[in-house]
């Protein structure tokens, strides 16, 4: 029986430049993340969104929130499946 | 002919530091595409081309936010996006006789077409704007102020916290076109409310590099309208920053040039470039008020402008003495009336106008000293 996907969590802000002053705060703090295609699942953008694991999430969402950064929806991920959060 | 001279710094500064034109060869021979379009690897280092010139502008700034920081073509496309977005008929607008025709004609055709009243404070030939003069012309629709942090034809700096302070909260749009890259912006920013930039003159960047700097809290109506790689599912343009102001493909290339000039900058020093500049324009000063001759023009100490120093020639017109200039001396100077004919008028040169020597960074005391002797050479030969 295939294993189930693992879970991630995704951060949709509203253009490339939010996104790469995310990662620059992101790499900074030394946090596991990557940026990923904005889901077109969940999207339509052309540009990109900041994934991250369970394990930083908390972390990532704060240094977002942190810096001001506005969070325009954030999903949890499994395989092709996405659930709103808040 | 010895070596040319370039005393024309205040048209487009020559020559880049080697770091800006190392940066424009490897953005158009590198790895960049098109910024914020796509999400393959390409397009990333693109948007981190443009991403890195907006952090190195608002360091230069002294702004924590980059998101405020919108880049365009020039200085005068930033004018026009922040007059033009900002202004609504029936407003009121304040400026001064010393504005550019980048600030001049987008206001005259709003004057023209919008009803809006535009009314210009006088600057004295020879010392900064009294702010009093904005407190004493605010009206109740009042509604923007706008003034150059430093003239192109005279070089006067205009005391921007003075002037703010005198508007009794009605928002100030500086044109940092002859001071970006001289002056500290930080405390610009603390009274400005717009603040219009270009990237080819004191930055060090290349041409068609430039933007507009707005104050959180405040919206300018964007100029162009079009694709920003952002909300891509609507056909609004999106209201947030930087996004509302940037349309259409960025010239990435040359981002990468201005933000390698602005690191120059920053490593180098605003305060030791500033001294530099003052040094050569006192230099320069002092070597015409030893002639007969010269007549120079705006404030007498140099501390009170950048370097930025328009002359008339006794005997000569000025189309005239830059060319001989640059025919037998090699000096690259600029004469007429600089885009700027209301500055002219009230200095009282126009419609001929001046010859206006601008000095910066790779401008030597050596070459002012030849500069010098070329003028007291020309002088004697009209006597």
């Amino acid at each position: 029986m295939p294993s189930p996907p693992a879970e991630t969590f995704v951060f949709i802000l509203p253009s490339i430049h939010h996104v790469l002053r995310g990662e620059k705060l992101l790499k900074k703090a030394g946090l596991d993340f990557d940026l990923i295609p904005v889901p077109k699942e969940v999207n339509p953008d052309c540009g990109m969104a900041i994934e991250t694991g369970p394990d930083d999430l908390e972390r990532v969402r704060a240094a977002l929130n942190g810096a001001g950064l506005s969070i325009e929806a954030f999903y949890r991920r499994r395989g092709k499946v996405f659930d709103l959060l808040d | 002919m010895s070596d040319p001279i370039y005393c024309d710094q205040a048209a487009t500064s020559f020559p880049k530091p080697a770091a800006v034109i190392e940066a424009v060869h490897e953005a158009l021979s590198g790895h960049s595409a098109s910024p914020g379009r796509s999400a393959h690897r390409y397009s990333l280092s693109a948007s981190r081309i443009v991403f890195e010139a907006r952090e190195v502008i608002a360091e230069l700034m002294g702004q924590e936010d980059s998101d405020r920081v919108s880049f365009g073509l020039n200085v005068t496309q930033a004018l026009n996006t922040a007059l033009l977005g900002f202004l609504r008929p029936g407003d009121h607008v304040l400026t001064t006789s010393m504005e550019h025709n980048s600030v001049m004609r987008p206001l005259t055709w709003l004057a023209e077409s919008r009803r809006i009243e535009v009314e210009a404070v006088p600057v004295p030939a020879r010392d900064p704007v009294d702010p009093r003069e904005f407190r004493s012309r605010l009206r109740k629709n009042t509604r923007l102020a706008v003034v150059n942090h430093a003239s192109n034809v005279t070089g006067v700096i205009a005391p921007i916290r003075e002037i703010k302070a005198a508007l009794d909260g009605v928002p100030l749009l500086v044109d940092a076109a002859q001071t970006a890259g001289v002056l500290s912006l930080a405390p610009v920013l603390d009274s400005a409310d717009i603040l219009a930039f270009t990237g080819h003159k004191s930055l060090l960047g290349p041409t068609g590099t430039g933007g507009l700097w707005v104050r959180p809290g405040l919206e300018v109506e964007p100029l162009v309208r079009g694709g920003t790689g952002s909300r891509s599912e609507r056909e609004e343009q999106p209201g947030f920053m930087p996004d509302a102001l940037e349309a259409g493909t960025p010239n990435t290339h040359g981002l990468a040039g201005l933000a390698a000039g602005v690191r120059w900058i920053l490593e180098t020093g605003l305060d030791r470039i500033r001294a530099h500049e003052l040094d050569l324009t006192r230099r320069f000063l002092d070597g015409l008020a030893g002639m007969d001759g010269p007549t120079w023009y705006g404030p007498e100490s140099a501390d009170f402008r950048v370097a930025v120093v328009s002359i008339n020639l006794a005997g000569w017109s000025p189309s005239d003495l830059a060319l001989a200039l640059d025919r037998e001396f090699g000096i690259m100077t600029r004469a007429g009336l600089h885009c700027a004919p209301r500055a002219h008028r009230g200095i009282g040169t126009f419609p001929t106008g001046t010859v206006r020597f601008s000095f910066g960074w790779f401008n030597t005391a050596g070459e002012v000293d030849r500069v010098l002797a070329a003028v007291d050479e020309l002088a004697r030969r009209s006597v």
